[in-house]
This record gives structure tokens, sequence and C-alpha cells, in this order.
């Protein structure tokens, strides 16, 4: 798995800001363990996106994607979200978009044993537990 | 091995009542449970797979490979799906079925729930009727069933609109900060709330301790053991009696008859095993949730009864349904969340009758404590970005201040909501898989989109500037609220059973649970399917 691309594209989706984002909290490693388990047969699909981001990025920008300014970052993202895709995709860029963004959301507000939420950073960020515990 | 008097499949709201009751009659009971008995430690606490968020699977059975079903869409299109899929229309495969999970709201139907087609008329394409019974009829075993298992509520508040003889043996669970919130927005509009009555010890009751107000209620076992199901309550009751033998991991096949075609026992499979089993008895009782009751008697063929049994008149497994819930969303002003358990303290129950231009209607209440992944999926604006600073900003500041208010909508039935069998699908014991098709009514959607109105209404009402809703759309309601598939009636060309769920053709067969609910309330339908095992229990016992 492209683990650069996805280390920025997961900060992309859950930017740091006072709360650690979405690397920090331990998404990456979250996914890497999701598609190797429960969507091991979505493996191939999802590695397929992440290198279309990549090639996506150096269509427009001329860059590797963690290379890109967050604003550059972001209008490839939407371009993806939606559709508007300059370079050719053997997938659904909506469906790996979706796919993506929650499968990003599970890791960083489901429970800190399934990696994605350390500290149980997010539970403290929303209120749903008033302290961190873990 | 030897003859029962009874043999239950199913032990959920319905089976582990019918099985209390017979085996405290003296007679001697088989009840066969086709999941295990889960721990609390087994059902877990897993945002990502549970009964109410199963995105990679679910804590309560059956398991996910080898129990496939066949959802057929509206436009026709068929296709497998596996048990923690929306469309599966799961509700649960262990002791005490869906009750080992459920939120356990402890609703009473109304009265003229019972009579939705003398109240309403029968609309073009449904085949909405009355129950052959009445709230009256029925009124002593909801007492039963609230009193029994342990049920936790104000009696006095909805006494006008659903009248009863005595109050619930526990008080309410106490109110939370949205509690106030939407009472006050209710009384600005003039509609009457009431807390929300539940089976759940609020006091320690019958042995068992009180609700810790944890924040993993529906979907979720409990923690302290305080919310009462079949696996706490009637099951235990069952087993001290010495009559009642239960039997987990068995896989009923079908219902066997004699060469007379009269009902002879149940042929079952021991997962995990080679075993298979032919157990004779003077009664079956069928209790395995609308889905699996009309699939079961459906493989339950023989040369009398080629169509499967009781089906003579093609109404095995038609008029499923359950409930569409519609739902509103406001951002208060203030905090509404203190992470204190259950989480639904209010409800209206001010349109479930009575609504200009609707058939029906529903109750709404607040919901359950959601944890952040599954407000995440369910709870967002619209028009909020789905990623980025702004989606994680709402997360961090409005977890705690978005109201929420939800309810079941009557179901209007019809025959085309239905449960079928695939003969060219099987399960993992070789047993055909019930195949779902159909949606419900136009008019249910109707009554839905009204309610998801009244939904916004209260929560604009109750201080929200900010409201977003979301309706259901016109779906196959079945899901852990699945009924009527085996609906009670007098004529035998439009019902499967009569009063007491006795199928019309075979003396000594019967259904019990939600598939003999002729229409399914604008309620949580589990106190109707509780109330029912406890009338026919005491019925069967004195047939044998």
């Amino acid at each position: 798995m492209k683990t650069e691309t996805l280390r920025t594209v997961v900060d992309c989706l859950i930017p740091a800001d006072e709360f650690p984002g979405a690397y920090e909290a331990g998404v990456c490693d979250y996914l890497l363990k999701l598609f190797e388990t429960d969507l091991r047969d979505e493996a191939e699909f999802f590695n397929t996106g992440l290198d279309n981001i990549e090639l996506e990025a150096r269509a427009r920008f001329g860059e590797p994607f963690a290379s890109l300014t967050p604003a550059q970052q972001n209008i490839t993202l939407e371009a993806i979200q939606h559709g508007d895709v300059l370079t050719s995709w053997q997938i659904s860029p909506q469906r790996f978009f979706e796919m993506l963004v929650c499968t990003t959301a599970e890791g960083f507000y489901s429970e800190p044993q399934q990696g994605g939420n350390r500290d149980a950073i997010s539970w403290t960020m929303t209120g749903f537990e008033d302290q961190v515990t873990s | 091995m030897k003859d029962y008097d009874a043999i239950v499949v199913g032990s959920g709201a319905a089976g582990g009542i019918v099985a209390c009751v017979l085996a405290e009659a003296g007679k001697h009971v088989l009840l066969l449970e086709r999941g295990r008995a889960l721990s609390f430690a087994d059902v877990g606490r897993d945002h990502l797979r549970n009964q109410r968020l199963a995105i990679y699977g679910h804590n309560a059975g059956p398991d996910l490979n080898g129990n496939p079903r066949v959802f057929v869409n509206p436009e026709g299109r068929e296709r497998i799906v596996r048990p923690h899929e929306l469309d599966y229309h799961n509700n649960a495969a262990c002791v005490g079925g869906g009750t080992r999970v459920y939120g356990a709201q402890a609703w009473r139907f109304h009265p003229d729930d019972f009579r939705m087609a003398t109240k309403y008329g029968i609309p073009t394409a449904s085949s909405l009727a009355d129950w052959p019974i009445t709230y009256e009829t029925l009124e002593p075993y909801y007492e039963r069933a609230e009193w029994e298992l342990g049920a936790a509520g104000d009696g006095q508040a909805l006494n006008h609109q659903v009248p009863r003889k005595r109050d619930y043996p526990l008080p309410p669970v106490p109110p939370s900060p949205q509690t106030s919130a939407l009472a006050r927005g209710a009384a600005r509009l003039g509609w009457i709330t009431s807390s929300v009555p539940l089976l759940i010890n609020t006091e320690p009751y019958q042995g068992r301790a009180p609700c810790i107000a944890c924040k993993y209620c529906v979907g979720f076992a409990c923690p302290t053991d305080a919310k009462n199901g079949s696996q706490n309550t009637v099951i235990p009751r069952a087993l001290a009696s010495g009559n009642c033998e239960l039997q987990t991991n068995a896989i009923a096949a079908s219902i066997d008859v004699d060469s007379q075609g009269k009902v002879s026992g149940v042929t079952y499979f021991v997962d995990g095993t080679a075993e298979r089993h032919s157990v004779r008895s003077k009664v079956v009782v069928v209790s395995g949730g609308a889905i699996e009751s009309a699939r079961l008697l459906l493989n339950s063929r023989s040369p009398r009864s080629p169509a499967g049994l009781g089906n003579e008149h093609d109404q095995v497994g038609r008029n499923l349904q359950g409930h569409l819930y519609p739902r509103a969303y406001g951002l208060s002003t203030t905090k509404v969340f203190d992470g204190v358990g259950p989480g639904v303290t209010i409800a209206t129950t001010q349109f479930n009758h009575d609504n200009a231009g609707i058939i029906g209607g529903g109750m709404l209440a607040d919901d359950f404590i959601k944890p952040p992944i599954d407000f995440w999926y369910d709870s967002l604006p619209p028009d909020l970005p789905r990623w980025g600073i702004r989606n994680k900003e709402f997360m961090r500041d409005n977890y705690t201040r978005v109201l929420h208010v939800r309810g079941p909508v009557q179901d209007i039935p019809n025959p085309d909501g239905r449960v079928t069998v695939d003969l060219a699908v099987r399960d993992k014991w070789g047993i055909p898989v019930a195949r779902l098709s159909g949606t419900t009514h136009r008019a249910t959607a109707e009554a839905a989109e009204f309610m998801r109105e009244r939904g916004e209404e209260w929560l604009r009402a109750s201080g929200c500037e900010k409201v977003w809703s979301a309706h259901p759309g016109l779906i196959l309601s079945g899901r852990q609220h699945q009924a009527g598939t085996c609906r009670m009636g007098k004529d035998p060309k439009s019902s499967v059973t009569d009063e007491w769920g006795r199928v019309h053709s075979h003396d000594n067969l019967f259904v019990v649970d939600g598939s003999l609910h002729v229409t399914n309330g604008g309620f949580n339908p589990v106190l109707t399917i509780m109330a029912l095992a406890f009338r026919s229990g005491e019925y069967i016992a004195r047939q044998i």
C-alpha cells in the first residue's frame, strides 16, 4: 500500500488542529489492518485508487501528492470525489473516494482498540468521553 | 430420543415466554435456538460490528458465512446478502434473540392499532386488516409482560390514549439535558409528552442489578444485566422448572408431519456437528421471527402441503412489514449530551392516529446514545462537507449539541412485501434460504413524511435554529421490527393462524412471534410480541 500517499490523504480528510489529525491518531495503521482482514477483497481496488491519486496529482500539478500545497491537495481530492478526473481510472473514482472517506472516519471515530483512535483522541474531542481513556 | 409435549423453535422475545409458560404449567418442552448463549464479553463493544452499526459484522448472530438470504430490490434485481447487510433484515440469532441486544422500548400498541381497517378503510393495493382481538383482550398480557420481565415507565402519562389497569413495576429512567429542551418545545406546541417505557431495571428487580446509565444500550448487551430480555428472565425460569431443555446451535430444517398430515415434530441440525435429529412432540410452536418462521413453514413441504405448512391459500410469508424510521436533527444552542445512558427519555404519541389525510402515524422520541462513528454516519447535516476541517470541527463542536428525534411509523401492509424461499440458494446445512421482496405501501411513506415534518417542528420549537432530517424512502421495512408474515385472522383465505397463533390447517402447529401481527403499530413492537406470547402460551398449555 502506498503509505506516503495514504498518510497525506487521511490528514486531508481529518486534518490536525488542536486535536491530532487522522495520521497521528493511527488511521493508517487501522486501514492497513482493515484491508488485510475485513476488506481484503477490496485491497486491490483501494491500492489502485491510491495509485490514481498520485497520477491525478502529477497530471494536475506535476508533483507527488504529498508535495502539493494543502489547497492543491484539496482540489485534487474534490475532483476525485466528484469524478472530475483527468487521468484514466480503471475503477470508479467516486466509489473509491467514498470508501476512503468512510474507512478513515471509521478508524478515527471508533473505539481505540481498532487502532485509528489512539488514546481515544476523537472521543475526547467530541465529548463522547470526558477524559482520555486507553 | 424421547417425545416432548412441545417443541418451541426460537428463543427470542416470544419463544422464551412460550417455553416458560408451558414449562411452568408442567409441560415437557424442548426449546431450540439456532444461535448460542452470548456472554457480555461475547457481544462486546465493537463500534463497527454491532446490531446498530454492522459495517463489517455484528454481535448477536447469525455467522456472516453460511447464512445467506436473497434480497430482491424494487426494480426486481436479486442479490445474495449476508447477515450484517441492511437488506438482510437481520434480527439476531442467539439465546434471547433480539432481546439480547435490543433497546428494550416497552410500548403497548394503541387501541386503534388493532382496528386499522375499520378506522381508515383499506387503501388500494394494501392488505390492511383489523386484528381478530382488541386492545382490551391483550391488556392483561401487556401487564404480565411488564411485571414478569420488568418494565420502567410512567403509567399515568399515557393513560389518556392507552388505558392501563396497573402501573409499571419500575420508575422511568431519569431525564437528561435533552429531555427538558424537548419538553419545553413540546409544551410550546401543545403536545403531550411522556417518558419512554423501557424493559430496563431502573431499580433492583427480581434479583438483578439496576441500570448504571452506560453509553452502550441498543445494539449491545448490558454490563449489569439490567436490560430485561428472554435470556435473563423467562428462559432461566423455564429451565428452573425442570421441564424445559434448551438446545442451542440447533438449526430447524423442517416441521415434520405423519402419514395423516398431522404435525409430529421437528427435524434440526446441530451446528458444528454432523448431527441431525428428528424429535417428536404433541405440539410445535414456531417462534423464529417473521422471516425465519415463514421460511420454516415454507420449507416444511409434504405431499399434503406441497407449498409448505399452513400455506394452502398462499398467505405464509406475505405482508412482511416492520417500520420506516423518519428522523430529524437540530443544533441546540446548549450542550444536550451528558453521557448518561441509555439516552432515550422523552416521547410523544400525539401523532399515532387522527392525522388529517394520513393513515396511521407514529411515535416520536429522542434517541439512544450514539457512538461517535454512528453519529458520523447517521446524524450530520446534508450540507456539511463529508471530509476536511469543517467536518472535523462539526464533530468537535456539535456532537454534544445535536438534538435528535425519530420514531417508528405504522406500516400499511401489502401482500407483495414478502418472504419466499429460494430453492436455488441454500445455507450451510442445505436448507433453502429466505428470499425477501417488495416494498412498503405508499401510504406508509406518506405517514413517514408527515412524521419527519413533525420531528422538524418539534426541534424548531425546542430552540434549534438549524434543523435537518431524513426520510427513509419507499423501502421494505422489516429489519429488527419484522412482522406480519403469518398473520392472525378469522378467514383462512387472508390469514395463516387464528387469534391464538394456531395455524388454520393444523391443530397442533402454532406460530407465536411478530409474524402474527396483523399490523405493527406505530411503536416498537416487542411488548406486543411478548403479550401475545403469554396469551398463546396459556392457551397452548390448556390444549396439551
